[in-house]
């Protein structure tokens, strides 16, 4: 199977550059990214399981100073957002953008440049993730790299997104008046969100801190903006490119799309600031954060009904569709418990509690992560010319992450709901509540347990794919 | 959505809503709050922070505190809950966090919240046996313990006065005292000066707080 053929009823020939030499001048930087976000996936979920480990024997590992449970969820967290998620949508990005608008990246000052960008975005990763682990952590929630680390980031990411972005006026086809399909919306949408959303929260709380008065609405802007404008729409750019492809037929409703992309750029914005409801910022702004986040349910019924009805038609065996169509689901799970939490009367007692971290798992590990799993599964034997996947291994991976990550959030909502319950009556004391809450925690290391797995696999099948080339030699 | 130009245009000003009415709103407006006189003290409100405390801001950013710890008490019309539990006596609003470099505000509650934990808790010795050992002052508590902010050592001539007092498992070796660090002082002066229980213009203390 060659999954070139799936581009080629968009890819014809005369239409620039070929397939087989798109992907080999993008190689490079994406197998670098893909490979290293991977690896990034798996320490980062080791360093999850310990710590969920640590919060059923406290005592676990000793009492050293970098391995305590503060240092180690930051880590553990940073290196997803940062080392896995970003990582793996910027070389998902880059693939998909040349793929799309069938353009090479050319020329050996560009390539360098791409390159080192990539040695430089994991250079930063590694040095702010020690960083964290000697006690140099900003303390703010999402961005505790220090501010050079995150500085290096943001350059980083320039070096690449300018050229992304600046493809989309290059694409084939735009000097006869071709439209711009859904998906590079969506990618050039992610590429543009990043620098200003990860450039004005660390201007704001890192680099020129504001005075601390003004700083929760913007860190829960930022942590909001983070996911829904920039993951977010790279995860919209992989299923809308995809699936149509995948499926050989077009949207439905398609006429509805560019409604949804707006929408979900206006209200993604907004909703973060619904995570501070009852909180230090003027009322109006928490208002706004609920109204946000109960519309942002439109774009993403939007993106359902564009996308799900393609899921009929889909290759049931191919592990690539698996994870894209898994992922359109948990898209409107994460968007349907986003609204539910973003309600004052839900957020009362869910706020604070592990309810609202099983949001942000929704979305970043089945929203987000789904879509760039299958990616990666189909640009790998693209980019490599041949096939690479151990089939049995892929399988493994697929169901392993999907269950380890319904059960994870099914434990977390479970927790979070009985935790906060019990909070609202003030005669329950709080250490009582912890207690009541151990079962949780220790059902929540065994689906850390099952993730960390599932990055084993996954990590272990793409080395073994990347460096098996002597092994099967291309035809 | 046909030229790059007009289509960074349009992501641009969608972008601008939520830019300006959150960060830019912010920071004009929450950035530049001041200071109010305390009559009663001739100082100002919320209280100065001592330096020890500002360094001691630092310790609890790079140990993570905010993992499980917020700090902000929840309006009363969204939940009544945080100062049924005497987590503070009035919510918490933009011009407490004045003094700090950092707003903790946090986003899980795996332990208490600390607003008020200079008001609820006051005794530093408290604070160091349990940061040294939470388990020592309570039972079943999941918070890890933060010993390497301590020192053991040999007792020279007399024990110290800072030394803390510890029993059973925690006691040290016959001759020798634990005795907090600069950065577990500092830490437990931060702590000690967490305190969102003044009157101000927009959060008035009632005479009957707490009551629900």
């Amino acid at each position: 199977m060659s999954n070139t053929t799936y581009f080629h009823h968009h890819d014809p020939e005369s239409e620039g550059a070929k397939a087989s030499c798109i992907d080999a001048s993008v190689r490079t930087p994406v197998l670098l990214l893909f490979g290293n976000a991977l690896h990034w996936l798996l320490i980062a979920s080791v360093l999850a399981l310990i710590a969920s480990i640590k919060l059923v024997a406290p005592g676990f590992l000793g009492n050293v100073s970098f391995l305590g449970y503060g240092r180690l969820s930051a880590m553990a967290r940073d290196l997803f957002l940062y080392g896995w998620a970003s990582q793996a949508a910027i070389a998902a990005g880059i693939w998909l953008m040349a793929r799309f608008c069938h353009r090479t990246l050319g020329g050996v000052l560009l390539r360098t440049l791409i390159n080192s960008a990539v040695v430089l975005w994991n250079l930063s990763v590694l040095l702010g993730t020690l960083a964290i682990l000697a006690g140099y952590s900003t303390g703010v929630e999402w961005l505790e790299y220090p501010n050079w680390a995150s500085a290096m980031l943001f350059l980083s990411f320039l070096m690449i997104g300018i050229w992304v972005v600046c493809l989309f006026d290059r694409r084939a086809g735009i000097e006869s008046g071709g439209r711009a399909e859904p998906a590079l919306w969506y990618l050039v949408a992610g590429f543009c969100c990043f620098p200003w959303v990860y450039g004005t929260a660390n201007l704001l709380l890192t680099w020129k801190p504001l005075q601390a008065s003004a700083q929760g609405a913007v860190q829960g802007w930022f942590c909001n903006g983070f996911v829904i404008l920039w993951l977010l729409p790279i995860a919209f750019g992989c299923l809308y490119g995809l699936l149509p492809r995948l499926s050989g037929r077009h949207l439905n409703r398609q006429n509805l799309a560019p409604l949804g992309f707006w929408l979900l750029l206006l209200f993604g914005g907004w909703a973060g600031l619904a995570r501070l409801i009852g909180g230090p910022i003027p009322a109006w702004m928490t208002s706004a954060g609920v109204v946000a986040g109960v519309l942002l349910l439109i774009p993403i019924l939007i993106v359902m009904m564009n996308l799900s009805g393609l899921r009929r038609r889909g290759e049931k065996e191919n592990i690539a569709w698996q994870f894209l169509s898994a992922g359109l689901s948990f898209v409107l799970a994460a968007g349907v418990l986003e609204a539910l939490t973003a309600l004052p009367g839900i957020s009362a007692f869910a706020r604070f509690t592990w309810v609202t971290a099983s949001v942000d798992l929704l979305w970043l590990f089945g929203a987000v992560s789904f879509p760039l799993f299958g990616v990666i599964y189909l640009s790998l034997p693209a980019l490599l010319g041949r096939e690479c996947w151990s089939t049995s291994l892929s399988g493994l991976h697929y169901w392993l992450t999907f269950s380890g990550l319904c059960f994870l959030t099914v434990i977390l909502i479970l927790d979070g709901l009985f935790a906060g319950l019990a909070l609202l009556d003030p005669v329950v004391s709080f250490l009582n509540i912890t207690s009541y809450s151990q079962p949780f925690h220790v059902l929540e290391a065994a689906a850390r347990l099952l993730l960390v797995a599932a990055a084993v696999i996954v990590a272990s099948n793409f080395t073994r794919a990347v460096a098996a080339k002597r092994l099967f030699p291309k035809k | 959505m046909h030229r790059l130009s007009t289509f960074l245009i349009g992501i641009l000003l969608v972008f601008l809503t939520s830019w300006v009415g959150v960060v830019a709103y912010s920071s004009s407006r929450l950035g530049h709050l001041d200071p109010i006189a305390d009559a009663d003290t001739g100082g100002s409100l919320p209280p100065n922070l001592q330096g020890d405390a500002i360094a001691g801001q630092r310790v609890y950013a790079a140990e993570g505190c905010i993992a499980c710890h917020s700090q902000q008490v929840r309006q009363t019309s969204v939940t009544g809950t945080d100062i049924a539990r005497g987590w503070g006596v009035r919510p918490s609003v933009a011009r407490d966090y004045l003094r700090d470099s950092t707003a903790f505000l946090g986003s899980v509650r795996l332990g208490q919240d600390l607003s008020n934990v200079g008001v609820r808790l006051p005794d530093a010795k408290w604070h160091y046996r349990h940061l040294y050992h939470p388990g020592s002052v309570c039972e079943g508590s999941i918070m890890p313990s933060f010993s390497h902010l301590f020192e053991v050592r040999k007792i020279q001539g007399q024990r110290s006065d800072q030394a803390l007092d510890l029993t059973g498992v925690d006691a040290p070796k016959a001759g020798c005292e634990v005795v907090p660090t600069a950065e577990a002082k500092n830490l437990v002066a931060y702590l000690l000066s967490l305190r969102h229980d003044y009157p101000l213009p927009e959060a008035p203390v009632k005479k009957a707080a707490g009551a629900k």
